[in-house]
C-alpha cells in the first residue's frame, strides 16, 4: 500500500424523507450501502478494509448505538471505527486511514432516523451544561436566537437576508428529487412565520428528515483500477471552540474559520473565493449559511447578506451555495448532515446532479456544524482532478 | 406545495395497538457533581451573595463561571476574585415556544450577560423589562433570590434586571 491521494469512488443514499415508517434504520443503511458498492464497483466482503460509522446515541434513544451498523454495511468481522459526531468527521477518519497507507478501501456510513425521536427537543435540552445552563429549561433554540441576534448586530447583515437564504435553499430543493422540503416561498413568508426565538422564525429553521448515506473511499492506485469517476479529497479540516456558552464567540463562527484554514492549507488554496467553484455549507438555521460563508473566507465579514441579496449564491450565480437545497430544503439529517453536503459536491463534480447540475464544477467545498449548543465543525474540499 | 410536512410518526393517522417497549415511564437517573470550582462558586452565591471567578495571572483572564484550569495556558487556577454583578447584555432573545413546541403566552427573555474584563459571564433570564426595551449593550445587574430561598444552583440567580450604573 502506498500513501498518497484519496478519492471518493462510490456513493449511495436513500431519498431524504420527513418520516420513514416503512424501513428500519438497518434496512435504510443496507439500501444506501448496496447502492454505494454498486456505484464503486466493489464487493464489500472481498474489497473492504475497514468501515467508519457516525452516529450520536441520544439521537437514536439507545446506548452504544453505533456498534449496530456493521452487518447492514457488509462489514462484519472488519475493523469498525465509531464516531459519535457528524459524517464529515467520519470521512476525515477514513481519509487519514488511507492517506497513512494503512488501508486501501474504507467505507463511511451515517444516517438519520430523526423521526423516531418523539421528544427531540427534550433530548437537545440535555446538551447544554447540566449545572450552569440546563436548569434554565428553555426550548434549546433560544441558543440559536441569541447567536443570530449577535451575528446580525456585529456584521450588519439583516433578518431579510437570512430569510433570502431560506427562500433560496427551499427553492433549490425543488430541483433535487431526494430533498424533502422543496418549496416556492417569499421572504415575507419566512419573516411572517411563527417566531421561535427572536429573531429566529419557524422558516429560518430546518426541519428534520430521515435518510442514509454511504461513501466508499479508496487509495489512488485502487481508485484508478475501478471503473467509476473518482472525486479527490484535496483538503480536510476541523476545529472546536470552547464548549462553554458563556465564553465562546457569538458573532463569528471561529470554528469554521479555523477548520477552513486547515483544509485550505492542505489543499494548497490561497484564494478560496477564486479557487472554490461552489459550496455546500451548514444551514441548520438560515443565518448559519451567512455566518459560515464569512468564516470560510468566501466573502468579507459582513458581506454574506449582500452577496445573497445580489444573487451571487444562487444556482446561476458566481458562487452557488447549497444547490442541493441544503438542510433547509433537503431536511436536517442530524449526524448525516455533513455527508449530505459532501454527497452534493460529489454529484456535481461527477456531472451527475441532473437538473441542478452546475456548468463549471471543478472544486467544491462541504462544511458541517455540530449543532446546538456547540461551536465546532468540519470542512472537506473535493476536486474532480 | 408546502414545506410543512408530517415530521413525527405520531402525527400520522393510524390505528393504535399496544405500542410498548417494556415498562413505560422508565426514567434515567444520574447526577452531575459540581466539582471544586462549582462547589465554591455556588456556596459563595448561596451563603454570601457574591459572584466569584477564578483568575489566570499569566493570561490575564478571569473565568466566569470559574474553572480550576486555564483553557489557554493550561495552568491550574487557585486565585479567586469577586465579580461585581453589574454587566451588559452581549446578546438576547425572546423565546416564544416551550419544549413541547407550544406557544408561550408571554415570551421569555434570555440573554448572555458579560462583565468588564471577564472571560465569560452568564446565560440567564432578563426580568423587570419589556421585550421591546431590550437591546444589545443594555446595562443589567444581577437579582438574587432571598438568602433563605437559595439552594446552591444557577437558579439562585432570579434574573438580570436593567441597571443604573456607570
Amino acid at each position: 500500500m502506498s500513501a498518497g491521494r484519496v478519492a471518493i469512488v462510490g456513493v449511495g443514499y436513500t431519498p431524504f424523507r420527513p418520516i420513514t415508517p416503512d424501513v428500519s434504520f438497518r434496512e435504510m443503511v443496507y439500501e444506501a450501502a448496496a447502492k454505494a458498492y454498486e456505484d464503486a464497483g466493489i464487493e464489500p466482503q472481498k474489497d473492504l478494509d475497514a468501515c467508519v460509522t457516525c452516529q450520536d446515541d441520544f439521537e437514536h434513544g439507545r446506548s452504544i448505538w453505533n456498534e449496530q451498523t456493521p452487518d447492514s454495511l457488509g462489514a462484519v468481522l472488519k475493523p469498525v471505527g465509531t464516531i459519535p459526531g457528524d459524517g464529515i468527521y467520519g470521512l476525515i477518519d477514513a481519509y487519514m486511514q488511507i492517506r497513512s497507507g494503512l488501508r486501501n478501501v474504507v467505507v463511511v456510513e451515517t444516517h438519520s432516523k430523526a423521526s423516531n425521536m418523539i421528544t427531540r427537543n427534550y433530548l437537545l435540552a440535555h446538551a447544554p451544561d447540566p449545572i450552569y445552563n440546563k436548569p434554565l429549561s428553555q426550548h434549546p433554540y433560544y441558543i440559536a436566537g441569541m447567536e443570530m441576534n449577535r451575528f446580525l448586530y456585529e456584521t450588519g447583515n439583516t433578518k431579510e437576508q437570512c430569510a433570502m437564504v431560506a427562500v433560496k435553499n427551499r427553492r433549490n430543493a425543488l430541483s433535487n428529487p431526494v430533498a424533502a422540503y422543496g418549496q416556492k416561498s417569499a421572504v415575507e413568508d419566512v419573516l411572517g412565520s411563527e417566531m421561535i426565538s427572536y429573531p429566529l422564525t419557524e422558516l429560518d429553521t430546518s426541519s428534520h428528515a430521515d435518510g442514509g448515506i454511504v461513501m466508499v473511499l479508496a487509495s489512488e492506485d485502487r481508485a484508478r483500477s475501478l471503473a467509476g469517476k473518482p472525486v479527490w479529497i484535496k483538503g480536510v479540516g476541523w476545529c472546536s471552540e470552547t464548549p462553554w456558552l458563556e465564553s465562546r464567540n457569538w458573532g463569528e463562527a471561529v470554528y469554521a474559520k479555523l477548520a477552513a484554514d486547515m483544509a485550505y492549507r492542505i489543499a494548497k488554496i490561497n484564494e478560496p473565493r477564486e479557487d472554490i467553484d461552489f459550496a455546500e455549507v451548514d444551514d441548520t438555521f438560515s443565518y448559519k449559511e451567512l455566518q459560515h460563508l464569512e468564516a470560510l473566507g468566501l466573502c468579507q465579514r459582513g458581506m454574506a447578506g449582500r452577496m445573497t441579496s445580489d444573487g451571487v449564491t444562487q444556482r446561476q450565480g458566481e458562487l452557488p451555495v447549497n444547490v442541493s437545497g441544503g438542510s433547509l430544503g433537503v431536511g436536517h439529517l442530524v449526524e448525516a448532515t455533513g455527508l449530505q453536503k459532501v454527497l452534493e459536491v460529489v454529484l456535481q463534480l461527477r456531472g451527475e446532479a441532473g437538473k441542478r447540475q452546475l456548468d463549471n464544477a471543478r472544486v467544491g467545498l462541504a462544511q458541517s456544524w455540530r449543532g446546538i449548543p456547540y461551536a465546532s465543525g468540519a470542512v472537506a474540499i473535493l476536486s474532480r482532478e | 406545495m408546502s414545506a410543512e410536512k408530517v415530521t413525527q410518526l405520531s402525527q400520522t393517522k393510524r390505528m393504535f395497538g399496544e405500542l410498548s417497549f417494556g415498562p413505560q415511564d422508565v426514567k434515567l437517573y444520574g447526577q452531575y457533581t459540581y466539582g471544586i470550582a462549582g462547589e465554591r462558586f455556588f456556596r459563595e452565591i448561596k451563603d454570601n451573595g457574591r459572584i466569584m471567578g477564578t483568575r489566570c495571572q499569566k493570561c490575564q483572564l478571569v473565568y466566569l463561571p470559574p474553572r480550576i484550569y486555564c483553557e489557554r495556558c493550561f495552568a491550574e487556577l487557585k486565585e479567586w476574585v469577586e465579580v461585581e454583578g453589574k454587566g451588559r447584555v452581549h446578546s438576547y432573545t425572546a423565546v416564544h415556544v416551550d419544549l413541547d413546541g407550544n406557544r408561550l403566552n408571554e415570551p421569555i427573555l434570555m440573554a448572555i450577560v458579560e462583565f468588564p474584563g471577564i472571560y465569560g459571564g452568564f446565560v440567564h433570564k432578563l426580568g423587570e423589562i419589556e421585550p421591546r426595551d431590550v437591546r444589545i449593550g443594555l446595562k443589567v445587574e444581577v437579582v438574587l433570590k432571598r438568602e433563605e430561598e437559595r439552594e446552591g444552583s444557577i437558579l439562585d440567580i432570579e434574573y438580570f434586571k436593567p441597571g443604573m450604573f456607570d
